[in-house]
């Protein structure tokens, strides 16, 4: 839209994109869906970047993925369940993760498809999460209070797809301390709470 | 309703959500939580750290060219089924979603093969790790002699329970059991019991009788 270049706040920047696939999923409007892309696939871009550096070709690859998921199934997109940066998020790991099994040495026939489908309507059980935005504020304060050892573990785990053990070699740390500082993270941020 | 169920650990959950865990450990976290909203509300909160971190990632542009490509093949796309989808079963299927890839028409149909009086398996695939992921049936009130395995193993039970030293398991219990770990699960005498098994290295049966087994048994894993 012209004239509009007032730089949004993060919750601002949600709530207009979640009328965007609203429109999508309602009327398919393209020009919704262009602006998902717009602020979307940079996102994409970065997360796939994050575990390749520098392979341009894979991370436009998952672009291409997730943004048709996002076009094919806005419609069983559920704002009760995730709020639509989780939902984008579910979207790209399941990608990346699909990807992986493709490019894989040793193949597997597992398809991942009804495993990873907790953010849909159809998938098993709608649990619905209480007071939703109060966890995600405290995830998002959380995360910028985190001491740098803490919230470099959680990035290795969540954006590289490193396991444990592929974290602690990398780091040089014991694999009871990475264990440790991922737990440690995930109760500050009110992730882990008890039963 | 599900608090004396088991749980996969904190750990699993969080490779779950971050999308490092080996295929075959997902379907029996998916498998689980198809029993339990209490992780599934966990890991909807995991889910939104790796949102949160991604959101704060420096954005990384696309080029016009990728964006004129996919809006120009929108119309053009279909949406592909997956497995669950394209192979409806019966409303009141027991089957777990993430299963049915592998059991089209229920339990009893598949390929069952006898390990011993008590005990039938079959495999429904490979992980790309060489885990492998298989089904086991084991009768009323039978045995799963004292086993131990090379490799952690996973159990989600199915339908039907078992105890063992550590207690008794009902649907959709998961558990893990480590390669040090000797067991000797017995199904309850009112039904049989069936459990997704994924184990990633053979199992090694310790029993007197069934050491003789051993080597038939380590066959099959080659």
């Amino acid at each position: 839209m012209p004239g509009m270049t007032k730089q949004l706040n993060s919750g601002e920047k949600l709530a207009q994109m979640s009328q965007c696939i609203t429109e999508v999923a309602e009327n398919r409007d393209k020009a919704s869906f262009a602006r998902l892309f717009d602020h979307y696939a940079p996102l994409i871009r970065a997360y796939s970047l994050a575990r390749e550096p520098a392979a341009n070709l894979v991370a436009d690859e998952l672009v291409q993925e997730v943004m048709t998921r996002v076009w094919l199934k806005a419609a069983k997109y559920n704002p009760r369940l995730a709020n639509l940066n989780t939902w984008i998020f579910t979207l790209a790991r399941n990608c990346r993760i699909d990807y992986l099994r493709r490019n894989s040495r040793y193949a597997t026939e597992i398809d991942p498809t009804d495993i990873f489908n907790d953010m849909e309507d159809e998938g098993p059980g709608p649990f619905q999460l209480v007071q939703q935005s109060r966890v995600e504020e405290n995830i998002r304060a959380g995360l910028k209070q985190l001491p740098r050892e803490q919230s470099e573990i959680l990035t290795k785990v969540y954006l590289e797809g490193k396991s444990h053990q592929q974290a602690s070699d990398e780091l040089k740390l014991p694999l009871g301390t990475v264990k440790s500082r991922v737990r440690l993270a995930l109760k500050k941020l009110e992730v882990l709470v008890p039963r | 309703m599900n608090k004396s169920l088991n749980h996969p650990n904190d750990e699993l959950l969080t490779a779950y959500s971050a999308g490092s865990l080996p295929l075959s450990q997902a379907l029996c976290i998916s498998t689980h939580m198809e029993h339990c909203q209490s992780c599934g509300q966990k890991l909807q909160r995991l889910n939104r750290v790796g949102s949160q971190l991604m959101q704060q990632l420096k954005p990384s542009p696309a080029s016009a060219e990728l964006k004129s490509r996919l809006l120009d093949q929108l119309d053009a796309l279909t949406e592909e089924q997956s497995p669950a989808e394209a192979k409806p079963s019966e409303p009141d299927s027991s089957i777990p979603r993430c299963l049915r890839q592998f059991v089209e028409n229920g339990y009893e149909n598949l390929p069952w093969r006898r390990v011993s009086t008590d005990i039938h398996s079959v495999e429904l695939c490979r992980d790309s790790n060489g885990a492998r992921v298989e089904l086991l049936k084991i009768r009323p009130g039978g045995s799963a002699t004292t086993h131990t395995h090379l490799g952690d193993e996973y159990t989600v039970i199915l339908e039907g329970s078992f105890s063992d030293d550590s207690g008794l398991y009902g649907q959709g219990d998961f558990m893990v059991k480590g390669a040090q770990d000797k067991h000797t699960p017995v199904a309850t005498q009112d039904r049989e019991c069936i459990c997704l098994a994924v184990t990633e290295g053979p199992i090694q049966f310790t029993g007197f009788m069934s050491r003789l087994l051993n080597p038939f048994i380590r066959r099959s894993y080659a």
